[in-house]
């Protein structure tokens, strides 16, 4: 992964300052993805997770700070953005509950982009469902459809908020290497949100730990598989300050 | 048995207008969440614009001036001119969702209700202001073709108007159906961001759908006109049969919906039928076909059940904020003193304008009691103080009840009505309830108000109120409204006024602003949701129907014009933006009602009585845009800016800057980490 990380980010987020009614959730955040690259955002309830990949596509406004993706700064126009090749999967999955399968994935289809058929060859379960109303669907197929949607809008930034939400371990485990073969295969950036560290930090390659909306901790996702009692002291806040000078930073 | 066959084919073009209305709202609905109510209205225009291009070649513009395209000899040709009015109606339309429904998207509910009825008071008066509409007629499109269908005769114009409904239904079902932006359209109103993230954008997918329903009800209108009639008032309110038909179809169905519609014109045709059978019962001779939507209503959501799919979105944002009425003597004092003081220095019309915007405010006070705080819209307050009106009739000049016990039974009645419409509410909320609401007016303003075996045409006297030999007349001589009255009305307005301050501070308040904010959170801690809402109307419907009473105290004389459906929208319209959720909220809103002391101004100094519906419809889209909670929120975010920057000025020593958060204080144990 070294190979790709020597070319430009495929999304830069520098110094951004995010929240909501003026109140900051997130302060000071920097960090960049390159293509190919998985990156781990962990943290505790209420860090600021959501909030900074909401504002990576530009669905909150930053109040201080730039974010760019694809050589391009990211403005409000999501629905643009989206269109440039920067997909989100929120945590509400994304998908429309009452619309049928096929229908979700054809508003995902784009011109000249992969066929819809295609989806199938990840996820073949996803072909006996197609006329199925999606919101009949287990948690494990909706999260199948929705990493299925984000396929055929061939991202090149993929942003993906809490996978596992509702989800059994054993799904995850199965979800989450699928994702990795992905991302490697077709050169994707993404930014992993995820409440099982452990599965997270397992196909990640960078990793950043967030507490009250502040870095806690920063660094390959190595270094925080090996070393969980950084990782557990970053998630209660006690790194806050005393670990601040040491923090690695990429 | 052919004769109501022959009524049920006459009522094909009645029933093609529901029919389509249904459908566009139903569009509507799917692609934005609001419900409409000026669908009406938009259409309205196209109809005039037509008939004036046909009369002269005039094209009315909505401001300004008007083009010419022709004169009374050769006016403009068939075609061209219907294109030119569909066309107008969805640019009206395109315009009203730029300027009013784009913005309020992530508004509360009500303040979408707040802008659609205002909307609709706004198209329907500028027609009246733009158009001459005691000489513009409609002219035939349609051809007069007739043939015989069995022992039948049948319009080829009625089976054309039926047509297009059922065609336009089709298509609108295609489109959200089979169409990729259709679909596109459909996700984007059960999830904007969703629809966000995968490429689209909802305003332009809502826009298409805004032009294309209102193009959609434009063409059926101006189709239908010359067999309906063109008038001002019936197109606008036409809105409230389709929604009763719209939601039967549960806003959803398409199919339903336009099937709807062709039935109740039909039923509505018939209806007119049997007025000429001798059996017929002479008080359903009149209004019955107004009742039906109601009824229709209240079957389809209440008897069939079934939940309307709400419209989700990226911000939900909750009602207006409440502010707890304090009872503090003196600014009470003050209010009260200086409503005695302007009642004393004015007479005649400006007294008479004060009184009326007094009793304004205790209908506001009912809105501001049911909608404010117990967060149920109702457009059917003015029914309710309708009901009280004409039993004070009856009380007073037939059963010969006593001045204030008359009151009392009046405004009982009146709360045993609000307790019947209200019944509807313990299965429905929010556009919906406005919808129910809004028919059970029309259904009460056409069977009772208007109907002669109620309501005697030879009009309905209220004898003078006396206590403890005390004469309280509103008139004496040649002064048109007495200090005695007034005084009375000031009195039982302040005192009621008090009473329900007292009940909102309370525990009654608290249980109401409960049920507001999420009735099962409510039922959890042991109120009774169902109780809290009938008592909300029947104190909603009492505090009308005293306003009611008075209204009749202070005319003399009541007709069915006195408690018009329109006065009652545009009232709750100017309380939402006056406040619904405070007190002095109620108080602007009698400030600027119908008839009330800005009225009295708009006519007597500056002259300009016939704008006063374009400038309050006007006012009110401009307030409900700029302030969707309403001006008391806007009001009472800026007090507390203005607090927060006198607090910093005067202990900018005292405090020092903490950029971070206590520690450890937040810090919540993940059992997962």
């Amino acid at each position: 992964m070294n190979a790709a990380a020597t070319a430009a980010p495929a999304l830069s987020v520098k110094g951004i300052t995010v929240g909501y009614q003026g109140v900051p959730a997130v302060r000071d955040l920097s960090f960049e993805v390159h293509p190919g690259e998985i990156l781990a955002l962990l943290g505790p309830n209420g860090a600021g997770k959501t909030t900074t990949l909401l504002a990576s596509v530009g669905a909150l406004p930053v109040m201080s700070g730039q974010i760019s993706a694809l050589g391009a700064p990211i403005d409000r126009r999501i629905e643009r953005t989206s269109r440039r090749g920067l997909a989100l999967v929120p945590d509400s999955r994304g998908v429309f509950r009452q619309l049928r399968v096929q229908e979700n994935l054809a508003l995902s289809k784009r011109r000249g982009g992969p066929p819809v058929e295609s989806v199938f060859d990840h996820f073949p379960k996803l072909k006996t469902l197609l006329r199925q109303t999606c919101g009949n669907l287990s948690g494990g197929e909706q999260q199948m459809l929705a990493l299925g949607k984000v396929m055929l809008q061939e991202p090149k930034v993929l942003l993906i908020d809490e996978l596992s939400m509702g989800l059994s371990p054993i799904a995850v485990q199965d979800i989450l290497p699928r994702l990795r073969a992905i991302a490697t295969e077709q050169a994707i950036a993404v930014v992993l949100v995820e409440q099982h560290i452990d599965l997270a930090l397992a196909i990640a390659d960078t990793s950043l730990v967030l507490h009250h909306g502040r870095v806690a901790l920063a660094g390959p996702a190595e270094r925080l598989r090996r070393d969980r009692q950084l990782v557990e002291a970053a998630y209660f806040g006690t790194t806050e300050s005393n670990h601040q000078p040491q923090m690695e930073r990429r | 048995m052919s004769v109501f066959i022959q009524f049920v084919f006459l009522g094909l073009t009645l029933g093609a207008v529901y029919s389509v209305f249904a459908t566009s709202l139903v569009g509507v609905y799917a692609a934005t969440g609001i419900v409409n109510f000026a669908q009406g209205s938009v259409a309205l225009w196209a109809a005039y614009t037509v008939a004036a291009l046909r009369t002269d070649g005039t094209l009315v513009l909505p401001f300004g001036g008007s083009l010419r395209f022709g004169d009374v000899t050769s006016p403009m040709p068939m075609v061209l001119a219907v294109v030119v009015g569909v066309l107008s109606a969805g640019l009206l339309a395109l315009l009203a969702h730029l300027l009013v429904f784009r913005p309020l998207r992530s508004a509360p509910p009500l303040a979408n209700v707040a802008a659609s009825v205002g909307l609709m008071l706004f198209l329907q008066a500028l027609v009246v202001l733009r158009f001459d509409t005691d000489a513009l007629f409609a002219q035939p499109v349609l051809p007069f073709k007739t043939f015989t269908l069995g022992n039948v005769v049948v319009n080829a114009s009625d089976l054309i108007m039926g047509g297009t409904a059922v065609l336009v239904a089709l298509l609108l079902w295609a489109y959200f159906r089979l169409t990729t932006t259709g679909v596109a359209t459909r996700a984007a109103s059960e999830d904007e961001l969703a629809a966000r993230l995968v490429g689209f954008s909802p305003d332009r997918l809502a826009a298409v759908v805004w032009v294309v329903t209102a193009m959609a009800s434009g063409l059926i209108v101006v189709l239908g006109a010359y067999t309906i009639g063109l008038d001002p008032t019936s197109y606008t309110y036409y809105v409230v049969p389709a929604l009763a038909v719209a939601l039967v179809g549960r806003l959803t169905s398409f199919g339903v919906a336009c099937a709807a519609g062709l039935l109740m014109g039909a039923f509505q045709a018939v209806l007119l039928w049997a007025n000429t059978l001798e059996w017929w019962p002479s008080w359903a001779q009149a209004g019955l076909g107004d009742a039906i939507p109601f009824v229709v209503v209240v079957i389809a959501l209440f008897v069939l059940g079934g939940k309307i799919p709400a419209r989700g979105a990226l911000t939900q944002v909750a009602m207006p904020e409440v502010r707890i009425p304090r009872l503090r003597p003196l600014p009470v004092a003050g209010v009260v003193g200086l409503a005695a003081l302007a009642i004393a220095l004015t007479s005649d019309s400006w007294r008479f304008g004060i009184v009326t915007s007094l009793i304004l405010s205790l209908i506001a006070l009912s809105l501001v009691l049911l909608t404010g705080y117990l967060g149920q819209i109702s457009l059917a307050s003015m029914a309710f103080a309708g009901t009280a009106g004409f039993t004070l009739s009856k009380a007073t000049t037939e059963w010969h009840v006593p001045f204030p016990i008359s009151i009392v039974l009046s405004a009982g009645l009146a709360t045993l009505l609000g307790v019947g419409v209200g019944i509807p509410a313990l299965r429905i909320r929010g556009a919906q309830l406005a919808v129910v609401t809004l028919a059970a007016a029309f259904a009460i303003q056409s069977f009772v108000f208007n109907n002669p075996s109620f309501t005697p045409y030879s009009g309905n006297l209220i004898g003078t109120p006396n206590l403890f030999g005390l004469d309280l007349s509103v008139r004496r001589g040649t002064d048109l409204i007495t200090l005695r009255f007034s005084m009375l009305v000031l009195v039982v307005v302040t005192t009621t006024t008090l009473v329900v301050m007292r009940w909102m501070a309370g525990s009654t308040g608290r249980s109401f602003l409960a049920v507001r904010s999420n009735e099962r959170a409510a039922a959890s801690v042991g109120i009774n949701v169902a109780a809290t809402k009938l008592l909300g109307f029947a104190l909603s419907a009492f505090l009308s129907g005293v306003a009611g009473c008075l209204i009749g105290y202070s005319r003399g004389q009541l007709s069915a014009a006195s408690f018009s459906v329109v006065a009652g929208l545009s009232l709750l319209a100017i309380a939402y933006c006056g406040g619904i959720t405070s007190v002095g909220g109620a108080l602007v809103a009698g400030f600027i009602g119908p008839l009330g002391v800005f009225y009295v101004f708009l006519n007597q100094t500056l002259d300009l009585g016939q704008y006063y519906q374009v400038i309050s419809a006007g006012g009110l889209l401009l307030m409900a845009v700029t302030n969707p909670v309403g001006a008391a929120g806007a009001n009472a975010e800026m007090l507390r800016r203005l607090r927060r920057r006198r607090s910093e000025h005067s202990s900018t020593s005292a405090r020092t800057p903490t950029v971070a958060p206590a520690k450890g204080l937040t810090s919540k144990v993940e059992t997962h980490v």
